[in-house]
């Protein structure tokens, strides 16, 4: 799959989010940053993709920790103007509730400002073209995706993932979720995309079985919303799990219990105690070979 | 994983993600330009980094 010039793609893991750089025609701009542990290296594949030429912009497609990790540091490192989406902007402005977000997940993000916001609707020229701007509430009520129409090529985030898409994670907060992601995929399902850049996974071109599965599992999600609740608490052990790479299983059950969205989708979802649902958020990803109990450690793994 | 008989090849990337002092990643040893490149990489330039990571396993002691 060919990228037209100017155009970078950095595949990250699944901690941090997959960024892309447009070094140019025009002021150079990323798009979404990773995670903060990894901003180092973010900023350092920046800086080598530009070779000597200033990040000028950073686009933030919706406000999670794992997306705009990197924007403290690189606009710390070049001075870069940072776009949010509109509706978060108030909220970067103030930090506060945006903090709490983070640490509803049990996830950190250092504060950045923003000095531009986008919103449905909006055209960006990146590396001289055009791009929209749509929304793409679902995993996030405020999340964005962008597509170029001229080159058929969609910037997904975690609206669409080769393999599904991000937790829906509006519904477990008693908001609705499941039915603007269905409108999510419905409008993408409307574009011509011959090459999709998720958030995160690698680059695909097989767009409308990947929009097949990803209506597949989001009937499997909204027939028993429990599944993505448990979903959710998989996901989010798995993301700590990256973040240490290790930790002692004896650790599992405090740290679930610190988590304030954990505790939420446990008395609204779970009948399990604390400890109950640490032993089986970990059976699960031992499972599914996302980790393995090692001794007294429960190690990341991938299959 | 035997990443070299996989299509699409797999990202050895396993979210360590830091630059070590001899230009090669932590965490999947591939040096900057390898990570930067791999998005648009063909699956010959992928097999080759691989190869190339197994070398640097082996020179440096990797289990």
């Amino acid at each position: 799959m060919t990228l037209p010039s100017g155009m970078h793609v950095f595949e990250r893991g699944w901690l941090s989010s997959n960024n892309v750089l447009f070094t140019g025609p025009g002021p150079a701009t990323l798009v979404d940053s990773g995670y903060v542990i990894h901003a180092a290296q973010t900023v350092a594949l920046v800086e080598h993709a530009l070779g000597g030429q200033p990040l000028e912009r950073i686009v933030t497609t919706h406000l999670h920790s794992d997306h705009c990790g990197g924007n403290a540091a690189l606009q710390a490192r070049f001075g870069c103007r940072v776009a949010v989406p509109a509706a978060d902007a108030a909220n970067v402005r103030d930090w506060h509730a945006t903090a709490m977000n983070f640490h509803l997940t049990g996830q950190q993000c250092p504060r950045f400002t923003a000095q531009d916001t986008i919103a449905p609707g909006d055209e960006l020229l990146l590396a001289g073209q055009v791009w929209q701007v749509l929304g793409a509430s679902g995993h996030d009520a405020h999340a964005l995706v962008l597509y170029c129409p001229t080159e058929r090529i969609l910037i997904s985030a975690d609206a669409l993932w080769r393999n599904g898409f991000g937790v829906i994670f509006p519904e477990l907060e008693g908001d609705s979720g499941f039915i603007e992601e269905r409108a999510t995929l419905e409008l993408i399902d409307t574009l011509e995309v011959d090459l999709v850049i998720p958030g995160h996974g690698p680059m695909f071109t097989d767009v409308k079985d990947a929009i097949k599965r990803a209506f597949n599992r989001l009937n499997f999600l909204q027939a028993s919303p429990v599944r993505n609740a448990e979903n959710a608490v998989r996901v989010m052990l798995k993301f700590l799990l990256l973040e240490r790479q290790q930790m002692l299983l004896a650790d599992v059950p405090a740290l679930v219990a610190s988590i304030p969205l954990m505790e939420t989708i446990r008395t609204r979802y779970l009948d399990k105690s604390n400890d109950e649902l640490a032993e089986w958020a970990v059976q699960g990803l031992v499972r599914a070979g996302a980790a393995k109990r090692d001794g007294v450690m429960l190690r990341n793994y991938d299959l | 994983m035997n990443a070299l008989n996989q299509t699409p090849v797999p990202s050895p990337c396993i979210s360590i993600c830091e630059m070590g002092p001899d230009g090669l990643c932590k965490g999947c040893l591939r040096t900057i330009e390898e990570i930067s490149q791999w998005g648009r990489a063909d699956d010959d330039y992928k097999r080759a980094v691989w190869q190339d990571i197994r070398l640097r396993e082996q020179q440096i002691g990797f289990p």
